[in-house]
């Protein structure tokens, strides 16, 4: 079992504290959401746990089984078994999606034992059909030219072939329509084992119709505020998170609240 | 040669290259029975003044096609060749020019009939002969008439390591409605210090498209140009450099139109390593008259050593106000968001910066007409990239 253990995590953007004390267990073979409204530190902590250069941790720590995250580099952090999948994944051209996701998978082998070419061929044609995506997206330039949805099927099928220990799926229902939704979520409940854990940041509840969540935690002003079963999704998708401040008594403006 | 004196020495501007003496040439007559580069492709390959490789179907040279090296266009088709010649580059612009257009012994005349459609890549490769002390002076004369179309891929390379100097003019006239994709790989070697001075005459309604590797090891000047001659006419000038060590690329990539409605766009991407130099001109120039037209550019420089230097510098000179011009250019470092996304899958820092730099130069790669040349892009931007650490 794995096991990403955030305590009292304090992360600063551009001198801005947005993280004032998360704390936070994800272990493998479980699934959680995060959410809450804008602005509220979501992204910021999911940045922060993959090592963006951009987020500085003050305070507190995050560790992936004994291992300090904060003293490693990013690419350390992904050897190690975390997954990112980004909300706004980044095109490459003249670098094909199937090199990318061969060096990837090359990255956690050590010399002597690379994925032979027949064998990753094999295991991308088999996540790519169960993705619905085409033959040809192997070929292509990594994002070049994708659209939204498919920028984030191709999310999901890096994580398919990486097969990371703790994903991070950052808003991968963005921008997404039912079909492509449904997609996505397939393969992710296709990756749900005691071998996988994943924490998932969503703005909205329709995604866990799909995903089903172990561990709901809502996210306010910088910090969990509560945590509960899938029923506490639904409840807010009711009742909308100023209700919840209020419940709780918190003294937090939420960016969109004028708007509501 | 008395009158090289009188000519001017052409500009490339901020490129400190008279030391290199371009302007003295004594043109090699080194000769050879091998073939470097070619074996399979429709093309021809001329190495020293010797043809080394040649094939093309006999259907494209039943329907008039002509492609031999200019010692034999000057045998066999005297007339049309000094007709075509100095049309694009005239002999007299500049002493380079005049020392080309008088010294030349060696190159590729290729000729395509109006109307006539070459379907697979049309290979040009030479190959300087540095073997010897002297040097390499080289003329290629395209001729694509009206209605034509021809994807090239023309590339440039050193056998042998003398020391020696290169140059070499290119000029195509593509013809009224024809299509030309011109593809060029430059990959001459760090003892050779050359001149290179491509040209398009592109005439009404016609496309010339230029994708230019730059991936010289020595001192090397470039200068690339399209002349929008015609109405409607378009080119895209591209051009990817990498200078690394302590070597000198200074370009000139410019588009002149004089057609109404023409259309031209330069994009320059380049990549500076060691304590090297990289310049890139670009110059957009609208006549008055060319109404309708467009001149756009981009040329962008990624720095990746301090002690290495840069230029960008972004040219426009318009004399019609019913047009639409802009340009961009900037001297950066490598984009960080691409790098922490591919580390965030794992890949080492150093592999990371590879794929990123790759991709800062996948327009032009992405472009690339065979597999084997892309493949040949690929690696040789990771073997520049191993004197990095240096």
């Amino acid at each position: 079992m794995t096991t990403l253990k955030i305590e009292n995590l304090h992360v600063t953007v551009a001198d801005k504290e947005i993280l004032k004390g998360v704390n936070l267990i994800v272990k493998t073979g479980e699934i959680h959401a995060i959410m809450g409204p804008n602005g509220t530190g979501k992204s910021t902590l999911s940045q922060a746990i993959m090592g963006h250069p951009a987020y500085q941790v003050t305070q507190g720590s995050i560790y992936l089984d004994d291992k300090n995250l904060s003293e490693m580099s990013v690419d350390e952090r992904a050897r190690a078994g975390l997954f990112l999948a980004m909300q706004y994944p980044s095109e490459i051209q003249g670098v094909t999606n199937a090199e990318f996701m061969r060096a990837a998978i090359n990255a956690r082998r050590d010399e002597h034992n690379q994925i032979d070419i027949m064998t990753f061929i094999r295991k991308l044609d088999e996540k790519r059909a169960f993705l619905s995506m085409t033959e040809e997206m192997a070929e292509r330039y990594l994002n070049e030219g994708f659209s939204g949805g498919e920028k984030k099927r191709n999310e999901i099928l890096q994580m398919m072939m990486i097969e990371p220990k703790i994903a991070i799926l950052d808003e991968i229902d963005s921008g997404l329509d039912i079909d492509a939704l449904k997609v996505v979520s397939r393969g992710v409940n296709h990756m749900r084992s005691d071998d996988f854990g994943t924490l998932m940041i969503t703005h909205y509840q329709r995604l866990l119709d799909y995903i089903v969540p172990d561990f709901v935690h809502v996210m306010m002003g910088g910090r969990i505020v509560k945590t509960g079963g899938a029923e506490m999704a639904k409840k807010l998708e009711d009742e909308g998170y100023a209700g919840l401040r209020d419940e709780l008594g918190l003294d937090i403006t939420l960016t969109d609240e004028d708007a509501d | 040669m008395s009158k090289t004196n009188e000519l001017p020495m052409p500009k490339f501007t901020k490129v400190r290259y008279k030391a290199w003496a371009l302007d003295r040439m004594t043109p090699s007559n080194e000769k050879t029975e091998n073939s470097y580069f070619l074996s399979n492709e429709q093309g021809i390959e001329i190495s020293g003044i010797s043809t080394t490789y040649y094939q093309l179907d006999q259907e494209l040279i039943d329907q008039g096609v002509i492609l031999m090296s200019v010692i034999d266009a000057q045998k066999k088709h005297s007339e049309l060749f000094e007709r075509l010649r100095g049309q694009v580059v005239f002999d007299e612009t500049d002493q380079l020019t005049y020392q080309n257009a008088h010294q030349f012994n060696t190159g590729i005349f290729l000729y395509i009939p109006s109307h006539v459609t070459v379907h697979d890549v049309l290979h040009l490769t030479l190959n300087q002969l540095a073997t010897s002390e002297a040097d390499f002076v080289a003329r290629i004369l395209i001729y694509v008439g009206d209605n034509a179309s021809v994807n090239i891929l023309q590339t440039l390379n050193t056998i042998g390591n003398k020391v020696t100097k290169a140059s070499i003019v290119v000029e195509v006239i593509a013809s009224e409605s024809s299509s030309v994709q011109f593809n060029s790989i430059d990959a001459l070697k760090e003892n050779t210090s050359a001149y290179i001075n491509r040209q398009a005459d592109v005439r009404s309604h016609a496309q010339l498209d230029w994708h230019n590797v730059a991936f010289n090891d020595g001192q090397v000047v470039t200068n690339l140009v399209s002349q929008l001659n015609g109405e409607n006419a378009i080119s895209h000038a591209n051009v990817i450099a990498i200078t690394h060590k302590k070597q000198t690329q200074g370009f000139v990539t410019k588009v002149i139109n004089y057609g109404r409605h023409s259309v031209g766009h330069i994009f320059q991407r380049g990549v500076i390593l060691n304590r090297s130099n990289l310049i890139f001109n670009g110059v957009g120039k609208i006549i008055k008259g060319a109404k309708g037209s467009d001149a756009q550019q981009e040329s962008r420089v990624l720095m990746l050593s301090r002690h290495a230097r840069g230029d960008a510098n972004p040219l426009l000179l318009i004399d019609e106000n019913d047009v639409t011009a802009g340009h961009a250019a900037s001297v950066g470092r490598i984009d960080a968001e691409q790098l922490y996304y591919l580390m965030s899958r794992g890949l080492s820092e150093k592999t990371a910066r590879k794929l990123v730099i790759r991709g800062f130069m996948g327009d032009v790669l992405a472009k690339m007409p065979t597999k084997a040349s892309k493949q040949y892009v690929i690696q040789a931007i990771e073997s520049k990239l191993i004197d990095e650490d240096k």
